[in-house]
């Protein structure tokens, strides 16, 4: 054993003198300087900037940067002309138009009444918790999104930039948590024939009337906003940190961008409707989600084949 | 200040143009202006590229920087408004109000805007880019001024930094007419066809 060990040094030194050798420029007293030597000569070679970005590949995207361009139809100009024009305007009218549009519908139609009386619980302990836990910070994400894109109004400066470093933090957990989320509710998640017809009663919402409505444990509302904050949320995480890291070339950001503030609108008008069905559109809806506890009554309506689920089990 | 005057009665604009044919790919530029600024290591305001690298005849040099565009794309684009562009044509912007969102990067067709790495994150910090050595809005050649943006050459009356440093005169900066004579005179001893040799892509790249 011995022996090996010592015929396997020695193989080693032979080694690493040959390396010395071949390299005269590099001090030769002992092996720790010479990796010092290497090492700095490492850390000067690294460029910083990422070569995608800048240099070579960049100085050819600016042949396709327009629309009009000599070689190719490229994103910098269509996300110029979005976001200087349209992007923000867009997103004032999402949060002022579909709360109002909400607010027409409780004056209108006004809210949900059931009888509070039997109690069935619905969601578990787990399932509260992971609900939260990716909820809060989905909405410090929407929060702070806003914020930025409303940042001239606000005046720019460590407010908003103190809103950017948040959106970064709480997507982390909003990724772990979202995650969670969507394993434990893919399967109730899933599209089924009698969605369609929901969709065609838009849900019994613009009627006062208490027919059973055709839903699962999720209606095809709920289902829908399901999978766009789930998966729309990770391509939202995804291409939030392609704009963050900047790793990659000029016209992957570009489309990036455009992805992350499409995507935006879908989110922010679907979570403004999660919440007013929540909290407004039926009464005591929000205790579900809080407790547990659903009433009979409410699932029988709300969600009439769930609730011949649960009565045949 | 009266230089300024004379320009804009002449309705000229400051431009940047680099001459092909005289970039020897030096980096002369670059170097000078992030020794001037003192820019961080990862900024580079400005930049030689080299295209078509080892093909006979196709190899040329190019200095790039911000351009300094008179509808300029990161203005429009950046949320938080901190853009603005002096009478002369020089484009800048308020660090202090910047978020580092990266927009007006996306919009640039130059790849000017420049991202210092800071914090624990690495997130980046304020958008840092070429001010044609102009500084930024504070108060002209105060020392914060000079820690932010760097060194104010225009206001000293002097050339910025990078076009007086190159060796070969292939960067010139100054106002487009001043820069359009010079290369329609290098054309002329060259015997090109002028209308070929001055910049015709200015038009679309600047409008104006
Ligand atoms: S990085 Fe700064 S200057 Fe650029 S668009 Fe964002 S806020 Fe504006
Ligand atoms: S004008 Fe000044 S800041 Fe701009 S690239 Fe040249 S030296 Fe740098």
């Amino acid at each position: 054993m011995k022996t090996i060990k010592t015929f396997l040094l020695m193989l080693f030194i032979a080694f690493s003198n040959l390396a010395f050798a071949a390299n005269p420029s590099v001090p030769q007293e002992g092996g720790k300087q010479y990796a010092e030597v290497i090492k700095g000569n490492d850390t000067l070679m690294v460029n910083p900037m990422n070569k995608n970005l800048y240099g070579g590949p960049e100085v050819e995207a600016i042949k396709n940067w327009g629309i009009h361009s000599p070689n190719a139809v490229g994103w910098g100009n269509i996300f110029t002309i979005l976001q200087g024009n349209y992007f923000s305007t867009i997103f004032a009218i999402i949060v002022i138009l579909v709360p109002l549009a909400f607010l027409t519908h409780f004056m209108v139609v006004g809210q949900k009444k059931f009888e509070h009386g039997k109690k069935i619980r619905v969601f578990s302990n787990y399932n509260i918790i992971v609900h939260w836990c990716a909820a809060v910070p989905f909405v410090v994400l929407c929060l702070t999104g806003l914020v930025m894109i409303f940042g001239d109004k606000l005046g720019g400066g460590s407010f908003v930039r103190f809103a950017r470093d948040v959106h970064g933090i709480a997507t982390i957990l909003f990724v772990i948590f979202g995650v969670l989320m969507f394993l434990m509710w893919i399967k109730h998640a899933l599209f089924r024939a009698y969605d369609i017809q929901w969709l065609m009663i838009m849900g019994g919402y613009l009627s006062k009337e208490k027919k059973p409505v055709p839903a699962g444990k999720f209606n095809a509302g709920q289902k829908m906003w399901f999978w766009v904050c789930t998966v729309g949320g990770f391509i939202m995480a995804i291409s939030g940190a392609y704009m963050y890291f900047q790793f990659a070339d000029i016209e992957t950001l570009r489309m990036m961008a455009l992805l992350h503030n499409v995507l935006g609108f879908l989110v922010i008008a679907l979570l403004i409707t999660h919440i007013y069905m929540a909290v407004f559109a039926i009464e005591g809806a929000l205790n579900s989600i809080i407790d547990g506890h659903m009433g009979e009554e409410e699932i029988a309506i709300l969600h009439s084949y769930y609730y011949k689920e649960i009565n045949a089990a | 200040m009266s230089n300024t005057t004379n320009i804009l009665d002449n309705f000229s604009r400051i431009k940047f143009y680099c001459d092909t044919n005289r970039c020897i790919e030096c980096h002369g530029c670059d170097v000078a202006c992030k020794e001037a600024h003192h820019l961080p290591v990862g900024v580079n305001r400005r930049r030689v590229v080299v295209l078509n690298e080892g093909q006979v005849g196709k190899e040329s040099a190019v200095s790039i920087a911000c351009m300094h565009c008179s509808d300029a794309p990161c203005a429009q684009v950046c949320p938080v408004d901190c853009f603005y562009i002096r009478a002369d044509g020089i484009v800048l912007h308020d660090k202090k109000t910047c978020i580092g969102c990266a927009y007006c990067l996306y919009a640039c067709p130059f790849g000017a805007p420049q991202f210092p790495k800071n914090g624990v994150f690495e997130s980046r910090g304020s958008m840092d880019k070429c001010t044609f050595c102009a500084g930024g809005p504070e108060e002209t050649n105060s020392k914060e001024e000079y820690e932010l943006y760097g060194q104010n050459r225009i206001a000293e009356g002097k050339v910025p930094m990078c076009a007086s440093m190159c060796s070969t005169k292939a960067l010139l900066a100054g106002s487009s007419e001043e820069v359009a004579n010079i290369i329609t005179h290098r054309a002329t001893m060259r015997g090109e066809n002028i209308p070929n040799a001055v910049p015709n892509v200015w038009k679309t790249a600047y409008g104006n």
